[in-house]
């Protein structure tokens, strides 16, 4: 009988019926460490498209230049998949998200890539769009066009004795340009990508 | 306002049924929609229940980058739906395909060429508080006053087809 009339007690507290009828889990706070959306840091973007390379989601960040003529990249809500590579690779830390950087300071790592260009000869048929339409070709070469015969040495790639030849793959900087012009998909190109910790 | 709509309103805030559907998607998502469910993240403390039942439900849940099979299926579980209803998308794959949107992938992306969707929750996959919180902003947009709307809509409706015939 003492105990019902101390349960009893303990139930019609005011407290312990607001508590019962009014239950709520505490409000979710997002942790410091989540990696949500990139977000601008404010830094000037130098335009080497690291960002770009590395996302391996088609569209979802694009570095576009604003109405002051600066550049910035721009997040594509819907495409980001937020793994937070843009973040990594980007040489002036231009974006952030959640601790990324400031681990990366800590462990002194980053993220480099080199571009190795295979051609497929049975695909190929030697039109020469890819020499052309490269951007790095048409600076060391300007005279290249057409045919894409070169007699520069310092040139990525050119056609020679009708083959298309690959001088020097380590001057390409990734911008897959001679992938999109090649009209049989011939030429890829693939990007390998390094942690370094120094 | 009359007392049967606000007795409604103030219903539907407190119990908003929801069914979700996977379209072709990796299931991330679905964990995620999952995770709700669990007691972390407690979705019917919210008054959110889930039915998988399109008949019961107010709001669809929508995963996944919409494969060639759902083509016709998706808009019948649609016109399931009693009104007032709405669609609530999850996910990056609704919106742009995502990581399957490539060359010769046979997906049909996005959801809202198919079916009218009110709601797109970006991500890969979005956290279930971003899930939780939009279903509570969007259910009262929908549902509030929908007696009313609809009884206005009609009036406006009918106004029009009588100025027509005149």
């Amino acid at each position: 009988m003492f105990s019902i009339i101390c349960y009893l007690k303990e139930f019609l507290r005011a407290e312990w019926i607001k508590k019962f009828l009014f239950a709520k889990t505490p409000p979710l706070v997002t942790p410091p460490h989540y990696r949500d959306f990139p977000q601008l840091t404010g830094k000037e973007c130098s335009h080497e498209l690291r960002c770009m390379m590395i996302c391996p989601v088609p569209d979802a960040i694009k570095v576009l230049k604003g109405e002051d003529g600066k550049w910035r990249p721009v997040i594509y809500k819907g495409h980001c998949l937020r793994c937070g590579l843009c973040v990594e690779a980007c040489p002036d830390n231009v974006l952030t998200s959640g601790r990324i950087l400031e681990q990366n300071e800590i462990d002194r790592t980053s993220l480099l890539g080199t571009y190795h260009l295979v051609i497929d000869n049975k695909l190929c048929m030697k039109c020469g769009n890819c020499s052309v339409a490269c951007p790095i070709n048409k600076e060391i070469d300007p005279r290249l066009a057409h045919n894409a015969t070169s007699s520069n040495d310092d040139v990525i790639m050119r056609i020679k004795n009708s083959k298309l030849t690959i001088l020097h793959p380590e001057k390409c900087t990734g911008c897959k340009t001679c992938e999109e012009t090649c009209p049989n998909r011939a030429i890829r190109v693939y990007r390998r990508v390094e942690a370094v910790q120094d | 306002m009359s007392i049967i709509q606000s007795i409604k309103n103030k219903v539907r805030q407190r119990s908003i049924h929801v069914c979700y559907v996977n379209v072709g998607s990796c299931n991330g998502c679905d964990i995620e929609i999952l995770a709700c469910l669990a007691p972390r993240y407690d979705i019917e403390q919210y008054g959110i229940y889930v039915h998988n039942n399109p008949r019961e439900a107010d709001i669809l849940l929508i995963t996944g980058a919409f494969t060639e099979q759902w083509e016709d299926k998706l808009k019948h579980l649609w016109d399931l739906i009693p009104e007032p209803k709405a669609a609530i998308t999850i996910g990056n794959c609704p919106v742009s395909g995502c990581a399957y949107n490539r060359r010769g992938a046979r997906i049909d992306p996005p959801v809202s060429k198919h079916i009218p969707v009110a709601a797109n929750i970006p991500g890969c996959p979005p956290r279930p508080t971003e899930i939780i919180g939009t279903i509570l902003e969007l259910a009262p947009v929908v549902f509030k006053d929908y007696e009313e709307k609809k009884a206005k809509e009609a009036a406006e409706t009918e106004r029009k087809t009588k100025g027509a015939k005149k």
